[in-house]
This record gives structure tokens, C-alpha cells and sequence, in this order.
């Protein structure tokens, strides 16, 4: 009885500091929130036999039909190659890369999570903010300002803020600075994937909001590969000179 | 009995609060957070202040030759390209985020073109064999309260400093960062070490200032 006395005591004893630790806040979090890892974009034939499939995968042709007309006619009059600031390792915003090339480390901490893109030169880091509602007036940025909560095992994101300079896709689709973007954020299939419900907004450019969903498989190892773009520093400068040339010359057209 | 009693005491008084802080204290610091390289004239307290400028590098004189030849409008720094870790952590107003999780610890720059991100793996040693990377292959471990850094394996594109002192890829950093002041500064002390460029190791010392802000959005397209 002393015997088994002790043991509870001693058992009691040892757990107490983790158990202090422990009730550290993580209000609102799902118990599995840490989704820490390296994620890359999962197309539909490697979704074959999981029962998950992206939705309306053809972006562009899902985003053309929901422009409005003055959209649609900036969207035409636009240079794929001159005014593609991505293609020419500038920035060029959240809209584009994570439906089409879509790798990203996940990085949380305890206020903020931040997915940074692989194409960190142009994507950059989209930094979601879970301590603190938008700021009155954010001031328009490429990436906009993100909020997170949760609601269940789902963190939802609300990004606001954006300047009016990038495009929604690959077709160079305009949009304003009045861009609402809202992702659904959720780990399936035992966190091996993690799916995005992506619903984008804008009063002034689309006609309606526009929906799309995608998968990102968790990759064995958080390793980031290395990726400069421009590496070829000669080519990019020769690549360069062109694009902003050819920039130049249609804008003098214009005139 | 009594025995069990004294027994409990002691473990009793070991999940105490600060107990547990002294247990936690072995753990590594927690240096989650935004800093910014603090400037050359500012002294903290103690006298700490930065030290070495990357103006007066030991350069080989074959380095020293091969500078004269650069031409310097090709810097990384005036088009936008990766500046690599040992010249972007020695600039003024650098800021960082510093993201600590399992198996890495990231550090994004604001100034993503310049500094892009650093992934310091801390449960890996060095890969036998790589590619040669800008940024290096860099692996972490903690001594104390130090994150000891460990860098190389780079490719020769980033350059050592703004006169256009090149390095090569025998190029090899080890960088050690502590928090001081109980958490409000980062002390950054790295040696560069690289036989074909330096005649002898060079070491530099920056602080960083803990920031409460959040870490902005700086695209270096739009300073052209």
C-alpha cells in the first residue's frame, strides 16, 4: 500500500511541471494545429484513389467568366509578357502561385502563421496573423493583410489590404484594391494533405465571387530546396531588358 | 513511512513553478521574433556595439586582383538579387523574422529579394552531396543558450561585400546567436572562413534589436 502510495505520489510529482506547461493558451486550436512542414500541390491524376479532387482546376477559365466587362477588356489589352512582373522575378502576389505551383513551407508560431512560397521572389510569404482582427485601414499591398481563426479543425483566412497591382491568374485578370480573399485551411486524410477552399471577392472586377479548392501533400521531409529565380543572372538581364522594352514601347502606344 | 514523506517533499517541491522554470531554462531559448540590425553608432549597455565592417576583408591577393575587375553595376544589391547571408547580416536595418520549429529554424528577411529565406536544419548534419546553393547549406545545433550555425556548400554568385570582393565555393561561415538582455537584442557573431579568398578568417559582430512590430512587406523592385 506505502508502495503504491509513493508511486502515485512520485507519478503526480513528475507530471506536474508538463502538465503546467501544458495549459499554455491555445484557445480556439484544434488539438493537432501544428501542421509544421513542407507542402507541395497535388493534381488531380496524383489525387487518383483519394477520394479528394481540386475544384474547377482550369482557374482561368473559371476567373474569365466572372469578370466584369472594363475586366475583361484590361484583361485583353494586357501583355502577357510585358506586364507579367513573375516572369521577370518581380513580385507578383498570392493570387497565381499557390493554385498553379502551389509549394509552401508552413510555419506556425503562436501568433502568426506564415506559408512561404517557393517562389519567394515573386509569392513571397503570406503571413496570417491569428492574434489580431485587420487594421482600420491597411495599406494596399501585394499580399494583403491575413487574419486567421478557427472553427473546429479549420482555420479560416481573411485577407484583405491588397494593391491593385498583381493579377488573379495566368490570363493577366485584373482586380482592385477592394479584393476579398477567404481560404478555408484544413488538414485531410490523417494531415497528409492539407485543402484550401479558396473564395475571392471583388466588388468592382468580378461580376461574382469565384471558388476553387486545391491539395497539398505533406512532403517526408521539411527540407526547402533552394530556389533563386534568375539564377542564370546574363539570360534574366537579357530577358529583362526585353520585357520592360517591350513594356515601354506599348506604353508610348497608349499615349 | 517517513521516508515516502520526504520523498514526496522533494518531488513535490521539484513541480514548484520555479522548478520548472530552472528545468526550462536548459531548454534553447525562444527567439521567435522580428529584429532589426541595430545601427554602428548606437552602444548598449556594457559597451556592446557592432564590430568589424566588411570594407576591410583579409583578401588573398588574387581575390584583391580579381575585385578590380568587377564591374559594379553588376552588385546583387543594385538589381535585386540575393546578397547571401554573410554581407545581408552585416547591413544596417536588416530585419528579420526568426521562426523557430521542429527540424528548422527559419529566418525570413523583409527584404525578400536581398535575403530571400535561411532554413538552418537542426536535426541533420551537412548532405554529402549538393548542388552549391546561394544561400548555403546551413545546419544549426545549441550550445546554451547559442545557436551555433554551420554554413557552406555555396556557389560563387553572392559577393562578400559592396567594393566586390568575391568568394568562392570553399567559402565557410559559422555564425553564433544568442539573445542578451534578457531577450530584447540578438548578438550575431559570424566567421567567415575561405581559403582561395581570405588569407585568414574574418569574423564581424552585429546586434539585433528585438522589434514589437510586425515584419512589413519591402519589395526592392519598387526602390528602383
Amino acid at each position: 500500500m506505502k508502495a503504491r502510495l509513493l508511486s502515485f505520489l512520485v507519478a503526480i510529482c513528475l507530471a506536474a511541471p508538463t502538465l503546467l506547461a501544458e495549459t499554455a493558451p491555445t484557445a480556439g486550436k484544434p488539438k493537432s494545429w501544428d501542421w509544421t512542414g513542407y507542402y507541395v500541390l497535388a493534381r488531380t491524376r496524383a489525387l487518383q484513389g483519394t477520394g479528394l479532387k481540386p475544384v474547377n482546376e482550369d482557374l482561368d477559365k473559371t476567373i474569365i467568366e466572372h469578370l466584369k466587362p472594363w475586366a475583361k477588356l484590361k484583361m485583353e489589352a494586357t501583355s502577357g509578357d510585358a506586364d507579367d512582373t513573375g516572369a521577370v522575378c518581380k513580385a507578383d502576389g498570392i493570387f497565381r502561385n499557390p493554385p498553379f505551383a502551389g509549394r509552401f513551407l508552413w510555419l506556425p508560431s503562436t501568433d502568426m502563421i506564415a506559408m512561404v512560397f517557393h517562389e519567394i521572389n515573386t509569392a513571397g510569404v503570406h503571413r496570417i496573423y491569428t492574434n489580431r482582427p485587420h487594421p482600420k485601414n491597411p495599406p494596399p499591398t501585394w499580399n494583403g493583410d491575413a487574419v486567421g481563426h478557427w472553427e473546429g479543425d479549420t482555420l479560416v483566412v481573411d485577407t484583405i489590404g491588397f494593391s491593385d497591382k498583381s493579377w488573379l491568374m495566368s490570363a493577366m485578370e485584373p482586380h482592385t484594391e477592394e479584393t476579398r480573399m477567404t481560404e478555408r485551411i484544413r488538414q485531410v486524410l490523417d494531415g497528409k494533405y492539407i485543402e484550401i477552399v479558396t473564395v475571392v471577392e471583388d466588388r468592382h472586377a468580378l461580376t461574382s465571387a469565384y471558388t476553387y479548392t486545391r491539395y497539398y501533400k505533406k512532403q517526408d521531409s521539411i527540407e526547402w530546396p533552394e530556389n533563386i529565380c534568375a539564377e542564370d543572372l546574363g539570360n534574366w538581364r537579357e530577358w529583362r531588358k526585353k520585357a520592360l522594352d517591350k513594356q515601354y514601347r506599348e506604353s508610348k502606344l497608349v499615349k | 513511512m517517513r521516508h515516502a514523506l520526504v520523498i514526496f517533499a522533494t518531488l513535490a517541491f521539484t513541480a514548484l513553478p520555479g522548478f520548472a522554470q530552472a528545468r526550462k531554462s536548459a531548454a534553447p531559448p525562444d527567439i521567435t521574433g522580428v529584429y532589426k540590425s541595430i545601427s554602428s553608432k548606437t552602444v548598449l549597455p556594457g559597451g556592446l556595439k557592432n564590430s568589424g565592417t566588411l570594407a576591410d576583408l583579409p583578401l588573398t591577393p588574387a581575390a584583391s586582383q580579381q575585385m578590380k575587375t568587377v564591374n559594379l553595376n553588376e552588385d546583387p544589391a543594385k538589381v535585386c538579387q540575393p546578397l547571401g547571408p554573410f554581407r545581408m547580416m552585416a547591413r544596417e536595418s536588416t530585419k528579420i523574422q526568426i521562426l523557430p520549429v521542429p527540424g528548422v529554424v527559419a529566418i525570413l528577411f523583409e527584404n525578400l529579394s536581398h535575403g530571400l529565406i535561411r532554413t538552418v536544419y537542426t536535426e541533420r548534419g551537412h548532405p554529402a552531396k549538393q548542388s552549391p546553393l546561394w544561400m548555403g547549406d546551413s545546419i544549426g545545433k545549441w550550445e546554451g543558450d547559442t545557436l551555433v550555425i554551420d554554413t557552406n556548400n555555396f556557389s560563387d554568385a553572392t559577393w562578400l561585400n559592396d567594393a566586390g570582393a568575391q568568394h568562392s565555393n570553399a567559402l565557410h561561415l559559422m555564425e553564433r546567436v544568442r539573445p542578451i538582455m534578457n531577450g530584447r537584442y540578438l548578438e550575431y557573431k559570424v566567421t567567415a572562413d575561405d581559403a582561395k579568398a581570405l588569407t585568414k578568417p574574418y569574423t564581424y559582430i552585429r546586434y539585433y534589436e528585438k522589434l514589437n512590430s510586425e515584419i512589413g512587406e519591402d519589395i526592392c523592385e519598387e526602390q528602383e
